[in-house]
């Protein structure tokens, strides 16, 4: 260990008596290592970023149930698998505090009448919401707000319906008025409008549900939403459930609850898969990961030339000081030693390189957050992530060392009396 | 007196590009511990190789070659870089001092490599280059001292392990008159008063004259005094 400091020291005197070429060197490595650093902080500081948008929006206490291939592994990212549901048995279960679901059917409605006196027929989706998806899960669905001289619905509404402006244009009824649902057989409701929800603002239009969760009234514009109950007068139990969220009590594990709610279900025959903030967040990380490997793949290709100037310089090292390799030999240098040496400074201008690297790189990601952030109108956080640094750190030192074995190798096998001779 | 270095029925043989070089030829001698022996003899005689094999920096391709009893062709790398390590002190005709390093630190470099702790290389170094009279000279680099100044550093190192044998080849070779008989008396009194034994390889009438014997080598034989004189 005390050999080790002198020849720290050796390596270093060398390094520095060639500066120029030092820094020509040190410059290529840590080209390569910034553009790592940067991207992989990016990526991190965008993983974050997505993470504490989506816990805001989703809370650690709940979970979604959606269709088995809406999430996960294999899933084609439709969003519209619809699943059945039994709503009692999932509240029933131990550490459900509340359980809220949305169903959709599309039916046959009869509106107002039309210039000739005819009533206004049409196929329409209809939903069901469960009254706790408004009062208890407004991070999801949005604020939702009814035009004026309506409401939304309260706890006992069954034969009442809340329309999307649009439908409720094309249907020419208005709040008060009834409409003509037909379910399935002979399952057929007079429901009375209570409200129409204002149509879409152009500029708010993404804003509501956070994540693109919004499936309240007033998304597609053409949706006649009913209470949940109600779409069992109509269609029996639930067998059309887009999505069902669940809120846990205080004190239980959410994956837990997840886990068991998802086997009672299935159990019942439900191809659905619960989701908590937990597994959302390892998908995010996945997805952020993958692409900051690649990205950063891409900047190593750089490194990798790093590596080589590295190596190119260790070369030229060991031929110019090959009497300097004879000189230490004789006066007692093993071939360990000289190895030890050369090692040392090729992995000095590595460090040195990851040094300025990772600086640089922090700093580059650092600016390119703010500049990302403003480009997308979000507030990119910004990751200097310990691991990442010592990691970089001993990986550029590695670099260097390992760009310097070869040329080193050589160094250590030189012949003494050759080396003394050589001019 | 102890005999130091034998050498009996030397061979060496070594290619240079496409031919074989013949440089030693059974060559037999003998130096005895404390002796000053100056080796001469023409170009191409085989001066330098048979001081490489003196050195244990080389090995012979026949006949046996014993340093403080130590057979050279029955060491390994590893043992033949220790033993020059700690019984040979080197200084060369071009100086060979590491350009990088200060005359302190060139001074300690064997030390480094025998693992000598820091504070007692120092002192040591710095007693060295005050015996040789670079008490005030100690910071410089090699290329802000004078010619007979860089070869009184190499002599300081080559005394750094506190070495038997000193091995000299051509020290005067690059200096002036006035600077290598400074040498040449620093290596006398180190025969003298310390007991070293000296080894100079020459084709200076004048450095030969401090030795105690003359070894005159012709076609990588000896020609005259390879016997010691003990």
């Amino acid at each position: 260990m005390r050999k080790f400091f002198d020849f720290l020291q050796l390596a270093g005197r060398s390094i520095v008596h060639r500066k120029m070429r030092s820094w020509l060197t040190v410059i290529g490595v840590f080209i390569g290592i910034t553009a790592v650093v940067a991207l992989i902080s990016i990526g991190l500081g965008l993983e974050k970023t997505i993470k504490e948008q989506v816990s805001g929006v989703f809370g650690v206490d709940n979970f979604i149930i959606m269709n088995e291939n809406a999430f996960g592994p294999g899933a084609h990212g439709g969003g519209a698998d619809q699943y059945a549901l039994d709503l009692d048995l999932l509240k029933s279960i131990d550490g459900v505090k509340v359980a809220a679901a949305l169903r959709e059917h599309n039916g046959f409605v009869e509106g107002g009448l039309n210039a000739e006196g005819k009533p206004i027929q049409g196929i329409y989706p209809v939903m069901g919401l469960s009254p706790e998806l408004m009062t208890e899960f407004e991070s999801f669905t949005g604020e939702l707000k009814p035009m004026p001289g309506g409401r939304l619905f309260e706890p006992g509404d069954v034969e009442v319906a809340v329309l999307d402006y649009e439908v409720s244009q094309r249907l020419g009824v208005d709040v008060g008025d009834t409409i003509f649902v037909a379910g399935d057989g002979d399952a057929e409701l007079n429901l009375t409008i209570i409200g129409i929800m204002a149509p879409p603002e152009e500029e708010e239009s993404d804003s509501g549900g956070g994540f693109g969760m919004q499936f309240s009234a007033g998304s597609e514009g053409d949706t006649i939403s009913v209470p949940y109950e109600t779409m069992e007068l109509l269609w029996g139990l639930a067998d059309d459930v887009l999505v069902t969220l669940v809120r846990t009590e205080p004190g239980y594990d959410v994956d837990d609850v997840a886990d068991r709610a998802e086997d009672a279900l299935r159990e019942r025959g439900s191809d659905i898969s619960a989701v908590t903030y937990t597994d959302i967040s390892e998908a995010i990380g996945t997805m952020t990961s993958t692409i900051s490997a690649f990205l950063a793949g891409i900047a190593g290709i750089s490194l990798l030339v790093g590596g080589v100037g590295v190596m190119n310089t260790m070369f030229t090292s060991v031929l110019e000081r090959t009497k300097e390799i004879g000189v230490m030999k004789a006066v007692g240098a093993k071939n360990s030693h000289v190895w030890t040496i050369f090692l040392i400074e090729s992995g000095l201008m590595g460090l040195v390189g990851g040094i300025v690297g990772t600086l640089l790189g922090l700093g580059l990601s650092a600016v390119a957050s703010a500049f990302i952030g403003r480009f997308f109108d979000i507030e990119l956080i910004v990751v200097a992530s310990p691991l990442l640094i010592v990691v970089t750190l001993l990986g550029s030192f590695a670099l260097g060392a390992f760009a310097g074995l070869w040329p080193a190798w050589r160094a250590s096998r030189l012949p003494v009396v050759d080396a003394l001779r050589y001019e | 007196m102890v005999t130091l270095l034998k050498m009996q029925g030397i061979t060496k043989e070594y290619k240079l590009g496409k031919t074989m070089v013949r440089a030693l030829r059974g060559l037999d001698m003998e130096i005895a511990s404390g002796e000053t022996v100056a080796i001469m003899g023409p170009s191409g005689s085989g001066k330098s190789t048979l001081m490489h094999i003196l050195g244990a920096l080389d090995t012979p391709t026949s006949g046996t070659a014993t340093i403080d009893g130590a057979d050279l062709q029955r060491l390994k790398e590893s043992q033949l870089v220790t033993l020059r390590g700690k019984k040979v002190g080197f200084v060369f005709q071009t100086f060979n001092l590491v350009q990088t390093l200060s005359a302190l630190q060139n001074v300690e470099l064997p030390m480094i490599f025998q693992g000598v702790s820091k504070s007692e290389r120092k002192r040591r170094a710095k007693e060295l280059l005050g015996r040789v009279g670079l008490a005030d000279r100690i910071r410089h680099k090699p290329t802000e001292l004078s010619g007979g100044e860089r070869q009184r550093v190499a002599v300081a190192r080559a005394l750094a392990n506190d070495p038997e044998i000193i091995l000299a080849d051509e020290p005067t070779g690059n200096l002036d008159t006035e600077s290598g008989s400074a040498i040449l008396a620093l290596l006398k009194e180190l025969s003298v008063n310390e007991g070293k034994t000296v080894i100079l390889v020459t084709h200076d009438p004048e450095a030969a004259e401090i030795a105690d014997r003359i070894v005159k080598l012709r076609d990588g034989c000896v020609s005259t005094g390879g016997g010691s004189s003990a």
